[in-house]
């Protein structure tokens, strides 16, 4: 990858060529920087489009994981009465599929997109703080780890391997069973098994994961982006992420005091949600649905700007009315945290409270809706090209506002009187959802994967896969809006005959295969692309945006030298535009370009996530010295920081040759 | 870090609030929530059971008037330490962190002769919910304090071993500055909706 | 911690420190300030007045005490405005929240027969 750059050591000597030799940091130890080892390298890198990679790797893994548990969930329901699995298995699947698809999935998924994309869309070499960016990551991971652990001890303790003691015994569940919300007191010590303690530490450590990143990405933003990149030229997918990041940090604290509070009555004895000394349940709920709705938001609003670039690239036309669809982006963030009682219509608030929240939540449906008629007003009149990309943009835009006009219908508290806990609202967050946040991302994948790894897309699998997952879509969750309307509850593992709901719920549970060959059809097309596809070159679809302009695959650096904008749509105005609006570039000075250096230390410290929430859990479950071994993670995690801190940022600087990008 | 490299370059043309104090900034506007909820928690079930457990059986107001100032007067000193740091003169801000950290550990010392006092006048983590809400924010809180006197006597220590350039150990001394001053205000909130308004 | 590469920000030169020794005896007085406040707090609660009028002051107090402290120890009175903007909006959201919360949660939805501790 680096053999037409030389690369020169940095502080003392300074510009005199060597061949590469890592450093010694601060502390004295070699920092892992041109590492031989490949395994070295991924685990230590701090180059945002290697972590891009890897959490779009993890973030398919898992959605395979929770489509797995969707598809049991949807076979327990092919026909009444079935006895596929129990009632027990059918709560930790739904739990599971929940917790999964939202935190493991398409989270990690826009983050991949975040991750790869920003610093390429602002003319920057990489994210402000490199070691905290790898730190998410592998935080990340910890409480992927932490969830998903909890499978392998079910599996023991059906083989009779393990028994929880503690206060946990003569419970059964340890895969978490209280659903994605997890509403307190059901999930109390007394009513669940240490399946909640790995469900509450699991999301702890997965919202340190995200706050990290997010605060990174906002002053990477604010702070990194190229000479004349004013805010109102930055693509609408980079003010998404803007948005999306400060979305995360004002919601996810109320669900960690959420979540810690849980985890004080359920191991400390205190009384927040215990009935009996005064808790109150519906503490909970408001809680979690302060965290709850931004959380939607912080799901969909990525996919918004993913699409906000597509259509503009394949309508050869510019994004129609951006300044209103950014702002329309920041309103929805903003009133997105005024509207979560909507969640909560049903259990009885009182009038005020509930007309209050039933208009906000009519409110919050005009900026989206005035996205749709910006996109619409992008393609009016466009040139348009049915390439893979758009044919999903196209599909969200459709897809989405389908599950939009279930949530206005949503909004009015006496129509969501009738439809609270029944399958409309699944159907509802399901077109959101899959035809909103995973159509948009696939998409995105169809869209950038060529630039991640230098190879085009092959045949025209892309139109099936379309075709089978917009079907599945339908067919799956079409016929749960009246399964919904004629009284079928959610989260329920079975039904009796003679409701009426049979036929509909074998329709679904085709549906839902149908579904999952077409996510099937997509991961073959994908490895076909890798393994077999041309090269690609550095603007296959002749696109508008700053990244198009780098090779494909991107050089470790990003741009060769720092491009001066003067213009929105930087490239498209670069190629096709006047004299005036070229990009042009910074001289350079002479020294190089600084990369930052590999660091050990994000992992080691987040590895201690990973004792902190089995520990955590299995002190519950009544194994000796579990205690310590949290506290043992805690020391590591602190350890971990205060050794990333002491080392310092060390770099070394590269000197690409002139033919580089221009 | 590539922000250093290029800052020469970027000065004319981007908002250039320091990166680190940014993200700190971003980390003081995310615990707001983060404090905000906890101590509702413990309002809101103040507000629906003031009869639940009459903490004026308990609480010494000399005592935590006596380590609100304590704390008051910590983050003054803090606030020179910066200064200290941004003239340049590193004794004077050595002297004014140990003065941080010294009564940082006063603070804590209060804090915890007062839960010792609390449990063992009967208030534990279990007494109805006012003594859930009241360990767990005040505790939060203590534990907030503790890290910052952690990463002091660290930043101490570490402007014995002649690392430490003034220049560019400005702003990290300032951050922890920000993180310092907003444990503070912390407590003053903490003071006047958990303490003195049991009082009237 | 120290980056050999880091080119100090483009601050106007304070080589005689006079705005630095000006802020240090407005750090001073502050913290007068501050001290005085505290005492006022503490005599007022013991004070037989109106337990609204005292409410109102205390928490007056405070929000004195919490501005103050933020704009000048924590310079961002100094500072650009994006900073007060990024700390105001997260504030602002938790006082929002704060207060819906004490709004929407009420006595008497309390089922006070489930309660068995007092």
């Amino acid at each position: 990858m680096s053999s037409t750059i030389t690369e020169t050591h940095t502080t003392i000597e300074h510009g005199q060529p060597h061949v590469l030799k890592p450093e010694r940091s601060n502390l004295g130890l070699m920092r892992p920087d041109h590492s031989k080892s490949v395994i070295v390298d991924w685990l230590t890198t701090v180059d945002h489009k290697k972590i891009g990679i890897m959490y779009g790797a993890l973030a398919l893994f898992f959605f395979i994981v929770g489509g797995i548990e969707a598809l049991i969930i949807r076979a327990q329901l092919f026909v009444p009465e079935n006895t596929l699995i129990s009632a027990q298995t059918y709560n930790q699947m739904f739990t599971m599929h929940g917790t999964t698809m939202i935190f493991l999935a398409v989270m990690p998924l826009s983050s991949a997109f975040f991750n790869f994309l920003v610093p390429l869309q602002i003319g920057a070499r990489d994210v402000a703080f490199p070691r905290l960016n790898t730190f998410s990551l592998w935080t990340f991971v910890a409480g992927a780890i932490i969830l998903n652990v909890s499978w392998l001890f079910q599996a023991a303790h059906a083989l009779g391997w393990f028994t929880p003691g503690g206060s946990a015994a003569g419970m059964t569940d340890m895969v978490p069973a209280g659903g994605w919300f997890g509403y307190a007191p059901l999930n109390a010590a007394e009513f669940t098994g240490i399946g909640t303690d790995f469900w509450v530490l699991g999301l702890q450590v997965l919202g340190v994961a995200s706050l990290a990143a997010s605060m990174n990405f906002i002053v990477t933003i604010i702070n990194m982006r190229a000479p004349g990149m004013k805010m109102m030229r930055m693509p609408v997918f980079t003010w998404m992420t803007l948005i999306t990041s400060f979305l995360i940090i004002f919601a996810f604290p109320a669900i960690t005091i959420a979540l810690a509070e849980l985890m004080f009555d359920r191991n400390f004895g205190t009384n927040f949600f215990r009935v009996s000394e005064g808790g109150q349940p519906i503490l909970w709920q408001h809680l979690f649905w302060v965290f709850g709705h931004p959380e939607v938001y912080i799901l969909i609003l990525p996919a918004m700007g993913i699409v906000s670039e597509i259509l503009p690239a394949f309508s050869k036309k510019p994004l129609f009315g951006y300044s209103i669809v950014v702002f329309s982006g920041a309103v929805i963030g903003f009133l997105g945290f005024a509207v979560w009682s909507h969640h909560m219509f049903t259990t009885g608030l009182g009038k005020v409270a509930t007309a209050a929240f039933s208009l906000l939540t009519m409110a919050i449906a005009v900026p989206t809706g005035v996205k749709i008629f910006n996109w619409i007003g992008t393609l009016w009149g466009g040139r348009v090209r049915f390439t893979a990309p758009m044919i999903f943009s196209l599909g969200f835009v459709w897809m989405f506002m389908m599950g939009g006009f279930s949530g206005i219908m949503h909004s009015s508290a006496p129509a969501d009187a009738q439809q609270q806990d029944s399958y409309f609202v699944i159907a509802h967050f399901h077109y959101v959802l899959i035809g909103g946040s995973v159509l948009a991302l696939i998409a995105g994948i169809y869209f950038w994967l060529p630039k991640v790894f230098g190879k085009m897309w092959v045949g025209k699998l892309n139109n099936w896969v379309a075709l089978v997952i917009v079907i599945g879509l339908n067919v799956t969750f079409f016929p749960m809006h009246f399964l919904g309307l004629i009284g079928m509850p959610r989260r329920t593992h079975t039904y009796l005959s003679g409701f009426g709901w049979d036929t509909y719920n074998m329709i679904c549970t085709i549906g839902a295969f149908t579904l999952a060959f077409g996510i099937l059809l997509f991961l073959i097309d994908i490895y076909r692309c890798v393994k077999k596809g041309e090269p690609a070159g550095n603007d296959p679809w002749d696109a508008r945006t700053l990244e198009w302009q780098t090779s494909s695959p991107v050089k470790v650096y990003n741009f060769a030298k720092t491009p001066i904008i003067t213009a929105r749509d930087a490239l498209w105005e670069h190629k096709y535009g006047a004299e005036n609006r070229k990009i042009t570039y910074e001289k350079e000075d002479g020294h190089g370009i600084h990369m930052p250096s590999q660091s050990w230390f994000p992992l080691i410290a987040s590895s201690g996530f990973i004792f902190v929430g089995i520990g955590m859990t299995m002190r519950h479950a009544g194994v000796a010295y579990m205690g310590y071994v949290a506290i043992f993670g805690l020391l590591v995690l602190g350890l971990g920081i205060a050794l990333w801190a002491l080392e310092g940022p060390g770099g070394y600087h590269l000197h690409p040759k002139e033919d580089a990008e221009s | 870090m590539s922000d250093t490299a290029s800052a020469s370059h970027d000065e004319h043309h981007n908002l250039i609030v320091d990166n680190k104090k940014l993200l700190m900034w971003l980390f003081l506007g995310s615990d707001c929530m983060f404090f905000g909820t906890l101590i509702s928690t413990h309002l809101i079930y103040r507000k629906l059971y003031p009869e639940a457990y009459d903490p004026l059986t308990v609480f010494s107001l000399e005592l935590t008037s006596f380590s609100t100032f304590i704390l008051l007067m910590s983050s003054f000193l803090m606030a020179l330490a910066v200064s200290a740091m941004h003239k340049g003169q590193i004794k004077s801000f050595r002297r004014n962190v140990i003065g941080v950290i010294f009564f940082g550990l006063i603070f804590l010392a209060c804090q915890v002769y007062e839960f010792a006092h609390f449990v063992h006048e009967g208030l534990t983590l279990s007494t109805t919910t006012f003594g859930s809400t009241f360990f767990v924010m005040t505790g939060t809180h203590g534990v907030h304090v503790a890290i910052g006197i952690f990463w002091l006597i660290c930043m101490y220590f570490y402007s014995h071993t002649g690392k430490m350039d003034v220049h560019e150990s400005a702003v990290d001394v300032e951050v922890a500055g920000l993180y310092w001053h907003f444990v503070d205000i912390v407590w003053i909130i903490i003071f006047t909706a958990v303490y003195l308004i049991e009082y009237i | 911690m120290s980056d050999p590469d880091y080119a100090p920000l483009p601050v106007s030169p304070d080589t005689d420190h006079s705005e630095e020794n000006e802020r240090y005896h407005t750090f001073v007085n502050l913290a007068l300030a501050l001290s005085a406040v505290t005492g006022i707090e503490l005599v007022l609660v013991y004070l037989p007045l109106n337990s609204i009028f005292i409410t109102t002051v205390l928490i007056a107090l405070s929000v004195f005490k919490f501005i103050a402290v933020i704009a000048w120890f924590m310079h961002l009175i100094y500072d650009k405005l994006l900073l007060t903007l990024v700390f105001g909006a997260g504030l602002a959201i938790a006082t929002g929240t704060v207060i819906a919360l004490m709004l929407v949660m009420s006595r008497s939805y309390v089922d006070f027969d489930a309660i068995t501790a007092f």
